[in-house]
């Protein structure tokens, strides 16, 4: 398939030229209640060219069928040559890279029958539905994949990477009468059918907490002492700050660029934050992003103080800074642009605890669990899966609807203590942007305290 | 294709239907007033669903020769280890059913240049100091064709056109963004792209300033694109799927009246115009219009094949499916109206006006919600809401005071639909809902 690919290159009359050709094998099951809504198996291809010229801009084609492969490159280059631009594109420097890049399976997914899919997540959703009565319905899905990418440039870059990928998550809807509440896990790994074997009590215990939900009362809207967990400290900092850090946010953006220029204070000495697409056998992880860069650690705060920011060849030449391996695209339909991988807030001291966080909170929120969160930037949203009234410094009643109204600059200045406790968070789902989703991701946090933050609801 | 496919299932399963779609898109991006990029995708792929020994399987591919029969052996897997069901495949020709324009030639055939030329006034007529203006034109002609083993067939070839708008300005650490778009199946017209600038400009204007926001449980205008928070509830709650499974409140509440008189909700697939129109589902079932709130009493639920068969019903036309997996329940274009009150046409938008559509004369202190952050992470089918406000203005005594920030507003659509406080004057598409903006009563606003 390489040879193939460069030698499409070698015909392409363009200055620049890459080519990316995708082959995903994968299966997927789905319960939902006590039925099993699917059991396939499916096979996915297709190629994604994207040229340059100087001059001109990006002339793109996504195609499925492979054998159109050399007219796409012509086409692609019509297309770059049909778009002039007055202040040319350029790309930064990088050293061609070849190779492969083969991730560790961890039990071959294409190996394991349909059926025995079936009846690892059947046990997974009767855990949920075993609950209780008043568990109404559960959704349920276990999804693998296999995922072969061969990539190729005109500057002598050619690889090819095998990334695996398993996810099972449920949702759990507990009912009475009219009230509705939900419990979420979701568990998402580049890794195969060895990992996933033992999440049962995860499940049961996500269900179990819809059922609590119902009798515990919506929390009251307010600023408050908000300590996160590690979970939803994660969420926070990808929401919060993380997409701030793609560069393709500020780099043809004057104003935004001074908002984010390097060395601003961002927070207190306690916050460091950075994006490690390198880091071990993590969901966010790969060997190369979607141009063959090299991903790597790369830090964003460091003692409080903006250092870096996330970038694709094409931002980094614009800005004068280097590639950090972030751009990437959710598949061969799509363009790499400028994503995080995986995404985390360092730990604080070693043996700071939960406890030293919560003692002197007289009256506070302990946010905990994701649904999700979005960002516009300068505000975000972050919903926590439940939470707790903290009260004289101890963990009071279950509260239910909490969801953090942010402000970028207000809440990252707010921080003021950071636990030890660090873990990477491993969920399914992903990030989405640019109308790519979703996105493989990890973030990771320790216990994180914000001073002071905005909490919506009744008042 | 469909035929070779259906006829290699004939004789291997009890009944099967299947889907081949073909989509070709031209897209152009301005970032920053530049031009950008330009792009093509082309996309071809079937779906095949079997019921075999009363079980029922699926298979999708995208290869570029597909083998029917090694489709065909996939979604007999598939069934080996899928549930009971007893589908009842329609058998509805292709002269019955209802005509619709979907194709539009001007659409189709428009050049490159043409895109360019769209994009390229948007971005000039947005352009202000310090302001980023980003564009993209997105033009898409799809091939679908469907067909079962009991004999239905439909064929039809669509055409849509999206562009959208974005204006980000930041002052100091102030971020403030304001987007708009024109989806439809036709290209917009010189006065349509001129509404998405004056959309876009009023409501960059009227934000310039920042206020104070209120707090308390106060009157509320939500926008046709600040409503997503409200619909979203009912969408869930409305759809067979979750009524069948016992998660939608709606659930046993056919005929009872939930909402407010005036409200009506429909689904209309045979809308002129509109990208998602079409004369058939993706599972062979007639496209019609359905009531499902009508003058505030819950009139039906939307079902696809499976779900209308488990639930003792018929489908409602709303089966959608995508190259992989199985065909699921789908809205089409869904209005949200009052009773009597205006017509959504395939226009895209009326002329804006002024903000709000007319109902903020009589409100002392509240607000007009345009955008809120996190809309659909919540507990989403229990009508309940909290979100931060991502535009979101001020009103005092029935005057725009301003923009504010960081308030966060939450409520119970439930709640809130029960007795709306008017229906605006400025209806319109976005995306595949239309709606006016409503003012709602007692929604909670907190501020830090």
């Amino acid at each position: 398939m390489k040879d193939r690919l460069a030698a499409a290159v070698k015909l392409s009359r363009a200055d620049y030229t890459e080519i990316r050709v995708e082959r995903t094998w994968s299966s997927a099951v789905a319960f939902r209640g006590r039925r099993l809504e699917t059991a396939t198996v499916s096979e996915d291809q297709g190629g994604f060219v994207r040229v340059l010229n100087t001059g001109c801009g990006w002339g793109i084609a996504s195609f499925t069928s492979l054998d159109e492969l050399p007219a796409m490159v012509t086409r692609a280059n019509e297309l770059s040559r049909a778009v002039r631009v007055d202040e040319p594109i350029r790309l930064a420097e990088t050293r061609p890279q070849t190779g492969d890049a083969i991730l560790e399976l961890d039990g071959d997914v294409r190996g394991v029958p349909l059926a025995e899919k079936k009846q690892l997540l059947d046990r997974y959703n009767g855990a949920m539905l075993a609950v209780s009565d008043k568990i109404v319905d559960t959704q349920s899905s276990y999804r693998d994949e296999v995922s072969e990418v061969w990539f190729v440039n005109s500057e002598g870059t050619s690889l090819y990477q095998l990334r695996p990928e398993v996810v099972v998550s449920g949702t759990a809807i507990a009912r009475r009468n009219g009230n509705i509440e939900k419990g979420l896990e979701s568990i998402g790994l580049r890794k195969g059918w060895n990992s996933v074997q033992t999440f049962e009590e995860q499940f049961r215990v996500v269900a179990q907490r819809a059922v609590d939900l119902l009798a515990a009362p919506r929390v009251r809207g307010g600023a408050y002492p908000v300590i996160l967990d590690n979970e939803l400290a994660g969420v926070f900092i990808h929401e919060a700050f993380g997409h701030l850090s793609e560069a393709d946010f500020v780099y043809e953006n004057p104003q935004a660029r001074e908002m984010m220029t390097l060395g601003r204070r961002f927070g207190k000495q306690v916050l460091n934050v950075g994006d490690n697409g390198a880091a071990q056998g993590l969901r966010g992880t790969l060997p190369y992003d979607d141009e063959g860069t090299p991903t790597q650690d790369t830090p964003l705060i460091k003692e409080g103080i903006l250092v870096g920011r996330l970038h694709s060849r094409e931002t980094a030449a614009k800005l004068g800074e280097q590639p950090t391996g972030n751009a990437r695209a959710i598949s061969f339909r799509h363009p790499p642009i400028v994503r995080m991988t995986n995404t985390y807030i360092a730990p604080g001291k070693e043996g700071v605890g939960f406890d030293d966080l919560i003692t002197d909170i007289k009256l506070g929120v302990y946010a905990c669990g994701a649904f999700g969160g979005q960002t516009m930037l300068e505000n975000f949203s972050f919903t926590a899966g439940w939470g707790y009234m903290i009260r004289d410094g101890k963990v009071a009643e279950l509260v239910k609807d909490v969801v953090l109204a942010g402000n970028l600059f207000q809440t990252l200045d707010r921080i003021d203590h950071i636990a030890g406790d660090f873990t990477w968070n491993q969920m399914g789902g992903g990030c989405g942007k640019g109308g790519q989703f979703p996105l493989p991701v990890t973030e990771g946090a320790p216990h994180v305290r914000i001073e002071e933050a905005l909490i919506g609801g009744d008042i | 294709m469909i035929d070779r496919l259906l006829d290699a299932a004939r004789g291997k399963v009890d009944g099967a239907d299947a889907l081949w779609r073909r989509e070709e898109q031209t897209a152009v991006s301005f970032e920053s007033g530049r031009l950008k990029a330009a792009g093509i995708s082309e996309e071809a792929g079937l779906n095949l669903r079997v019921v075999a020994q009363g079980r029922m399987g699926v298979a999708g591919t995208t290869a570029a020769k597909p083998d029917p029969k090694e489709l065909v052996a996939r979604a007999r897997a598939s069934a080996e280890l899928g549930e009971a069901v007893e589908l009842a495949f329609p058998n509805a020709s292709p002269q019955s059913l209802p005509p619709i324009p979907t194709f539009f030639d001007r659409t189709a055939n428009a050049s490159l240049s043409e895109l360019i030329r769209m994009g390229r006034l948007l971005v000039e007529r947005l352009a202000r100091p310090d302001c980023q203006v980003n564009v993209a034109v997105q033009r898409e002609v799809a091939d679908t064709a469907v067909g079962n083993t009991a004999g239905a067939r439909g064929e039809y070839r669509a055409t849509g056109i999206a562009v959208t708008a974005d204006i980000t300005r930041i002052a100091g650490d102030d971020v403030l963004m304001v987007y708009d778009q024109y989806v439809g199946a036709d290209m917009p017209s010189d006065a349509d792209l001129e509404a998405l600038v004056r959309s876009v400009d009023t409501r960059l204007t009227a934000a310039l300033k920042i206020v104070t926001p209120p707090d308390g449980a106060l009157p509320v205008v939500f926008t046709p694109a600040g409503l997503a928070a409200v619909v979203l509830p009912l969408e869930q709650a409305l759809s067979g799927k979750t009524v069948l499974q016992g998660s939608s409140p709606l659930a046993g509440k056919v005929g009872e009246a939930l909402f407010d008189v005036r409200l009506s909700i429909r689904d209309d697939p045979l809308t002129p115009g509109r990208p998602l129109s079409r004369p058939v589902d993706d599972e062979c079932v007639p496209s019609r219009c359905n009531g499902l709130v009508e003058r505030g009493v819950v009139g039906q639920f939307v079902y696809d094949l499976e779900t209308a068969a488990r639930a003792k019903t018929q489908s409602t036309g709303n089966g959608r499916r995508g190259v992989f997996g199985k065909p699921h329940i789908g809205y089409t274009n869904m209005l949200f109206r009052m009773a009597d009150g205006p017509q959504a046409g395939a226009q895209h938008a009326a002329p804006l006006p002024t903000l709000g559509g007319g109902l903020i004369d009589d409100i002392q202190d509240g607000l007009i919600v345009d955008d809120l952050i996190g809309v659909g992470q919540g507990n989403v089918i229990s009508g309940a809401f909290s979100h931060p406000v991502g535009l979101a203005y001020r009103v005092q005594n029935g005057e725009i005071t301003g923009r504010v920030k960081d308030a966060a507003v939450a409520g119970n659509a439930y709640d809130l639909l029960k007795k709306i406080g008017g229906f605006g004057t400025d209806g319109r598409w976005l995306g595949a809902r239309w709606s006016p903006s409503l003012l709602l009563e007692g929604v909670s606003v907190a501020r830090r």
